[in-house]
C-alpha cells in the first residue's frame, strides 16, 4: 500500500469522526510537518462550521406547534 | 435528555396524556428542524412532524428502551423524510464522491486556503446557495451529514437511526463533508467567500 493511500485512510477515519477528537499519533505527526494537509482539514472544519451557522435552530412557528397538539389531542404544556 | 425521562416514557406508555404532551413538547422543535433540513419545504416539514408524533402516540407502547426516546423519534422521522424524498424522484447530478486527491492537496499552495466569512450566513442568497449545494448530495450522504454535523448526534446514534455500521457512517460523513468542501471551493465566487 502506498504511503499516500495509507495516509488517506487515516485522514478519512479522522475526518469521519468528531473533528475535535484527537487524531491518531501518526496523523498528528504528519499534520505538524504538512501545512497542506492542515489547510485541507481546516477547510473541512470551516465548511462544517459554515453549515452549522446557517442551520442554527429556530423555534417551531407557534401555528405549527398549535396544530400539532390539536391533531394529537393533547394539551400544550407551554400554554398552561 | 429530559429529567426523569424514563419515568415520563413509562407513563406515556400507560396512556398518560400529560406525559405524552411533555415528550411532544420536548422534542418537536428538533424534529421540525430535522424536517426543514431534510425536506426544505415548510409544508413537508410540518407533515413529517405530524406523522412522527402520531406514530409516537400510536406506538409508544412498542418502545423497548434499547435506545433513548429521541433516537427512536429521530429514526421514525428520518424514515418518513426518506420516504418523502423517494416519492418525489429526482435526478441527482453525478457526484464524484471519491477519495480526496492527496496529490492535489499536497501540490496546493497553503496561501490558497479558502477563507470563510461566517457572517455571510445571515444573507438569504448565500444561505440559499449553501442549501442548494447540500441538496445535491444523494439522501444517504445528506442524511448522515445532517444528523451528525447539524443535529450533533453521535456516530453510534446516527448508525443506529440509519441501520448502518459505525464505520459505514463515518465513511458517508467523510464523503459528504469532502463533497461540500470541494463544491464550495469550486464556487469560490465573491458572493460566497471573503
Amino acid at each position: 500500500m502506498s504511503k499516500e493511500k495509507k495516509m488517506y485512510e487515516k485522514v478519512c477515519e479522522y475526518l469521519g469522526c468528531d473533528l475535535d477528537a484527537e487524531p491518531c499519533k501518526e496523523l498528528q505527526e504528519h499534520l505538524h510537518k504538512c501545512p497542506q494537509c492542515e489547510v485541507y482539514i481546516d477547510e473541512i472544519k470551516n465548511t462544517v462550521k459554515l453549515y452549522q451557522k446557517a442551520d442554527e435552530c429556530e423555534e417551531t412557528p407557534d401555528s405549527v406547534s398549535k396544530k400539532l397538539f390539536a391533531t394529537l389531542n393533547l394539551d400544550n404544556p407551554k400554554q398552561d | 435528555m429530559m429529567e426523569n425521562e424514563e419515568k415520563i416514557v413509562e407513563k406515556a406508555q400507560e396512556g398518560d396524556k400529560d406525559a405524552l404532551a411533555r415528550l411532544v413538547n420536548e422534542y418537536h422543535d428538533r424534529i421540525y428542524h430535522l424536517g426543514l433540513s431534510m425536506l426544505k419545504q415548510e409544508q413537508d416539514a410540518e407533515d413529517m412532524l405530524q406523522e412522527t408524533f402520531l406514530t409516537l402516540v400510536e406506538k409508544v407502547h412498542q418502545f423497548k428502551g434499547n435506545s433513548s426516546i429521541y433516537t427512536w423519534l429521530y429514526r421514525i422521522a428520518t424514515n418518513i423524510a426518506l420516504k418523502k424524498l423517494k416519492s418525489k424522484p429526482r435526478k441527482y447530478p453525478h457526484i464524484p464522491i471519491d477519495e480526496p486527491d492527496f496529490k492535489k492537496i499536497h501540490e496546493k499552495e497553503t496561501k490558497e486556503e479558502m477563507e470563510f466569512d461566517f457572517e455571510k450566513v445571515n444573507n438569504y442568497k448565500f444561505r440559499k446557495t449553501l442549501n442548494e449545494v447540500l441538496d445535491e448530495l444523494p439522501p444517504k450522504y445528506k442524511t448522515v451529514f445532517i444528523l451528525r454535523d447539524l443535529h450533533n448526534l453521535s456516530t453510534r446514534e446516527t448508525a443506529k437511526i440509519l441501520n448502518l455500521t459505525e464505520s459505514n457512517t463515518k465513511v458517508r460523513l467523510f464523503r459528504a463533508r469532502n463533497y461540500l468542501k470541494e463544491k464550495l471551493e469550486d464556487l469560490k465566487t465573491e458572493e460566497l467567500m471573503v
